[in-house]
Parts: C-alpha cells; structure tokens; sequence
C-alpha cells in the first residue's frame, strides 16, 4: 500500500510531524444498546413494567391456583414449593392473588393517568386560554388542592360503594386540581411567545391556535407529569384498599392482601410483604420511568433538578 | 406589606368557601337517610317526615349551607352519626397523638432532608449524590405502610430496640412519648424527606453557581460557612414552599400510619368512620385537616419577606 504521495520537502526545512486524531470516534450507538446507554433510567424502568404488565396480562396462565379458591384446611401456611407465597388466613394461594392484584393496580394507575390528564389537559387549556373562565376554574381548582389528595380520594369513597371504577374516579378527581394547574402555567408563558403573536396577528383562530401551537407544547411536561400520576395513582389505589375504602375485598388487588394480613401481620409477615414488594417495584419502575423521560423531554429541568 | 398580609388572609377565603361547599355536598349526596336512620326500623313514613322536618333536612341547599357554615364558624361540626358525640369533640379526643406525629415527622424529616440536600448539591455529579437521589426515587416509590411495616419488622420484633405499636401520651414523659413516635415518624417522613431533599439539592444547585458565591469563595469562607450560611439562606424560599405543600402528603399518610401503629388518632378516627359511613366525622375531619393545610402555606407564604428581603409586597 503507497501512502499518498505527497511533495518531498525542500531540503533544510522541518517538518512537523503528523498530529495525532485526538477527536475521538463519535458513533452515536443506534438500537436497543444505544437507547439503553442514553437513557439508563428509562431503560431499566421500562423493562421492569413490561414485566408486570406482561404478569398482569398473562396472570391466567402464571397462576398456579384460582387466587379466590378457598381452602380452610390449609391457612396460614408459610411459603412452600406448593404454595410459592404461602396462604392466607382463608386459605388462598398468596402468589395467585399477587399475579392477579397487578391487573388491578395497573388499570386503575394507568386510567388514572389518562383520564387525570384528558380532563387537565382540557380544564388547563381553557382556563389559560380563556380570561374569563380563568378566575372561576382556579378558584374551584384551589379549593380542592388545599384537600390533602388521599383525603379527598377518601372521602368520595365514603360516598360510593367500593369497586375499581369509582377508585379511578375517585382518584382521578383528586389529581385533576394539579394538572389544570401545570397545563394553565404552560399555556399563559406560551401565550407570550412571538409566534403565537404572530398567529393571531395572521388571523388563526383560537382553537386552531391552540391546536397547532399550544397543544403540542404542553406534551411534553403533560407525559411527565402522567407518569407521575400513574405511580402515586397506584400508591393511592393501595392505600384506600388497605384502609378499606377502596377495591372491594373479593377482587385480590395488592391493597387487599395487605389488608388482610394486617392483623396477622407479626406472626405471618410473608402475607404483607409480597404485595408490598411487587407494589413497590412497580411504582417504583413508573417513577423511574418518569424521571428518565423528565431529563430526555426537558434538558434544562435536569440540570436544575 | 401590611396590605399585602391582609389582602393574602382575604384571598384564603374563597379558598375556604369552595373547601366548604365540596364538605357539605359530601354530606348532602351521601347515601342514607339521617332521618330514617334516626327514625329507626318501626317508624311510619309520617314519623321520618316529622323527624326529617324538625331537623330541617327538608329545606333548600343554599340555606341549609349557610346554616351549617354559620355553626362551623361557632364550633359546631355536627354530631356522629354513630356514637351521638359531637365532632368536635371526637375530633379533641384524637388529635393530640396525630398532632404529635405529624410534628415529629415534620422536624424530623427537615433534619434529615435539609442537610442531604446540601451535600448532594455540594457533591453534585459524584457517587454521594447518585446515592442521595437513588434514595429519592425510593422515598417516593416505597409507599408509607410498607415502610411502615418493615421498620416495625426489623425494629421492633427482631431488634426489639423500640415498641412495636400504640402511642403513649406526652403527659407520660417526653421519652416513652418520643419512643413510640420514632418508627411511625421515619415511616411517614420517608416520601416527605424525599420530596424536600430533592428541592433543596435543585435550589442550592441554582444558587451555588451565582456570583456571589464565588465572591464569598475568594475571601476564604470556608466550604460550611458557604454552603449554611450564604447559599442555603438563599435557597430556603423554594425549600419552605415545598415543606408547605408537602404537609398535604403528611396529612394523607398520617392516616395510614396510624393504621399501621395503632395509634388513636384522627387517622383512625376517619377510617373507622368510614367504614361505619358516619359523614358527619369525615366531613370534620376533611374539613380540620385541610383548614390547617391552608393555613400552614398562607404562614409559609407570609414568611418570604422574612427569608428573603428582596421580596417586597
């Protein structure tokens, strides 16, 4: 192999000898390793929800025994090859009721953060937009954040009979005060900016305003902000089943099986502890989840948070 | 300033009044028929509608909640459903161990958060602060009774360091009262500590790269003395806020603490009425607890101009 040729220097001048590349080879990985090496926390945190939700999805076949069949003979049995988690104090198979809690957990955490954010998203949006409604909407927005969230999601349980789709409205009520506000604060500081100016100067009207200019703003902190809602939704949901206004007792959500185990719970911790575990590692992907989105969405919030 | 104080007392009413009219609507839609309930199984028709007029139930909503307003405002909460006591009451029987517990979570929690914080946003970058943050994103992820119950595990029933339940009066000496508090109280502050070290390293990130600092840097104050005195003095707004609004989360997990630790007190005053569906108790205690929460942020809100005197009203 012939190195370029390249002319002789005349005799008695130095040459400088050829400078090392010191810039190193940026390869930007591309496909699931890269993604993994960006964004480390979403990675993890992603990986360890599918597995829930593919536990919750797939609970009829993981299950070894119908999480409802009692078996009296067989209470309170400590963890075993034949029952992985143990027994509870009617006998059920502990394992079979956490596979199947993760359904309810997940539905009521993901519904929350949809619908949560819809109606924000919508209360947001006008009252930002809309000079008028503003006063009002954040005046009754006030008012029902100045309710501790899990007493307000008490004390519309009171009024209605347990079941999964009052707990999500329940909880949803209770979220939606601080998500108006995010949205409302995201649209009065995009009001300002010169292209909105400039849309409304062209004669856009308001909602397409809001749809092509204002919306698509607000996605970003909104995703954040509903992953966070999901995971304290699935806190919440636990919480209200552990005090007993929550799910009903016959469906086997985590919350329940704590509930039931409290009273056994200094001789019998096996009952307590593996749906506390599995309901701190989902929330605990959900968080990881949101964190990870929150730097790769906002660059600045990273720096400062 | 003065005008600012008042105008921000008055701007809590509205606040109050929307509180207010969600409390009573609770009451108002809840199923059940107080008359009938009260009535009994042998009445006539004509006896409900006798007892439901004598207590006035058969008036308009409006006055209704005026009437129930004017008697909060004198006191009166209105009378358990259950066990014939007044609110009131019910709820002085029971505050003082959830009073207890939500002030030693809270100096607590400022105690540990606060200084982590600091060396976190100090540290900024390093293995202490991943470590600091790593045990954020726990705080918020491990729900308070499973805290709860884990440090009642390991504490109580295998070390047997503290009691494992129950709640001993103040009246009964600061040492028995602190030794029940203590598992309940780091159990509660968890997420609050989380929350409040996560503000604290953020502001003190912001003020740690001002000027000044660097100023106070070059005429040799020491690292502490920078980091105590000149940083996290102009740091505290933001922290303060958040230790406000996180009283919201203390509130919410009181509840559950006391279920957790049998402790007497307005948690558990509120889960019983709730299974027992005694409105009234809730309505108080959703009341009581949120009048405090709005009242703690509008101190919080009054205390910016002592923290950072630029702030001027």
């Amino acid at each position: 192999m012939n190195a370029p040729t390249v002319n002789p220097a005349p005799p008695g001048v130095a040459v400088a000898p050829d400078l090392p590349d010191l810039l190193p080879d940026i390869k930007p990985r591309r496909g699931l390793v890269g993604f993994v090496q960006r964004h480390p926390t979403i990675a993890v945190g992603g990986a360890l929800l599918i597995l829930i939700v593919l536990m919750g999805l797939l609970a009829p076949y993981l299950a070894t025994v119908d999480p409802t069949a009692l078996a009296p003979a067989r209470r309170t049995r400590a963890p075993s090859p034949e029952h992985w988690f143990g027994t509870d104090m009617l006998g059920r198979d502990i394992y079979s009721r956490v596979v199947y809690g993760a359904r309810v957990s997940l539905t009521v955490g993901f519904s929350v953060a949809i619908i949560a954010s819809a109606a924000g998203l919508a209360i947001g949006l006008v009252s930002g937009f809309v000079r008028r409604a503003d006063g009002i909407v954040m005046r009754v927005m006030d008012g029902l954040m100045s309710i501790p969230p899990i007493l307000l999601a008490i004390a519309l349980m009171a009024l209605t009979r347990g079941s999964v789709g009052n707990v999500i409205l329940a909880i949803t009520i209770a979220e939606i005060p601080r998500v108006s506000r995010l949205v409302r604060g995201v649209v009065l500081s995009l009001r300002e900016q010169p292209y909105v100016d400039a849309a409304i100067a062209a004669g856009t009207r308001a909602p397409m305003i809001i749809l092509r200019h204002i919306l698509p703003n607000t996605m970003a902190p909104m995703t954040v902000q509903a992953t966070y809602i999901c995971g304290s939704a699935m806190i919440v949901e636990a919480i209200l089943s552990f005090i007993g206004a929550g799910t009903p007792p016959t469906i086997p959500s985590w919350g329940n099986i704590m509930a039931e185990g409290r009273a056994l719970w200094q001789v019998k911790p096996f009952i307590v502890f593996f749906p506390a575990a599995f309901l701190s590692v989902t929330v605990l992907a959900v968080n990881l989840v949101g964190d990870g989105l929150r730097d790769a969405l906002d660059p600045r919030a990273t720096r400062r948070l | 300033m003065l005008t600012y104080v008042a105008r921000r007392i008055l701007a809590t009413i509205p606040v109050m009044a929307v509180v207010a009219l969600f409390v009573f609507s609770l009451l108002y839609i809840a199923p059940g028929d107080p008359a009938a309930v009260i009535a009994g199984d042998q009445a006539t028709p004509a006896d409900v509608e006798r007892i439901r007029a004598s207590l006035g139930l058969d008036r308009p909503f409006l006055i209704r909640f005026g009437e129930w307003v004017w008697l909060i405002l004198h006191g009166d909460l209105g009378t358990s459903i259950f066990t014939n006591l007044p609110v009131s009451k019910m709820i002085a029987q029971r505050i003082e161990p959830t009073v207890s517990l939500m002030a030693v979570t809270l100096a607590l929690s400022v105690a540990v958060a606060v200084p982590i914080g600091v060396v976190a946003a100090w540290k900024a970058g390093t293995w202490i602060d991943r470590l600091i943050m790593a045990f954020a994103v726990f705080g918020f992820s491990v729900p308070v009774f499973v805290i709860g119950y884990l440090l009642a595990y390991v504490f109580a029933l295998e070390l047997e360091w503290l009691p494992v339940q129950g709640y001993t009066p103040l009246a009964e000496g600061v040492g028995p009262w602190l030794q029940n508090l203590i598992l309940p109280a780091t159990a509660l502050g968890c997420v609050y500590i989380a929350l409040i070290a996560r503000m604290t390293r953020a502001a003190m990130l912001e003020v740690l790269s001002q000027d000044y600092i660097r100023t106070a840097r070059a005429k040799g104050i020491g690292q502490y003395g920078i980091l105590f005195v000149h940083a996290l003095k102009n740091a505290s707004v933001p922290i303060v806020t958040v230790i406000g609004i996180g009283i919201a989360l203390l509130i919410g997990g009181a509840v559950v603490t006391e279920s957790v630790f049998a402790i007497p007190g307005l948690g558990r005053l509120t889960v019983d009425a709730i299974l027992r569906r005694d409105y009234p108790v809730i309505q108080g205690v959703v009341l009581l607890f949120s009048f405090v929460y709005v009242l703690v942020n509008l101190m919080i809100d009054l205390l910016y101009t002592v923290l950072d005197p630029r702030i001027r009203y």
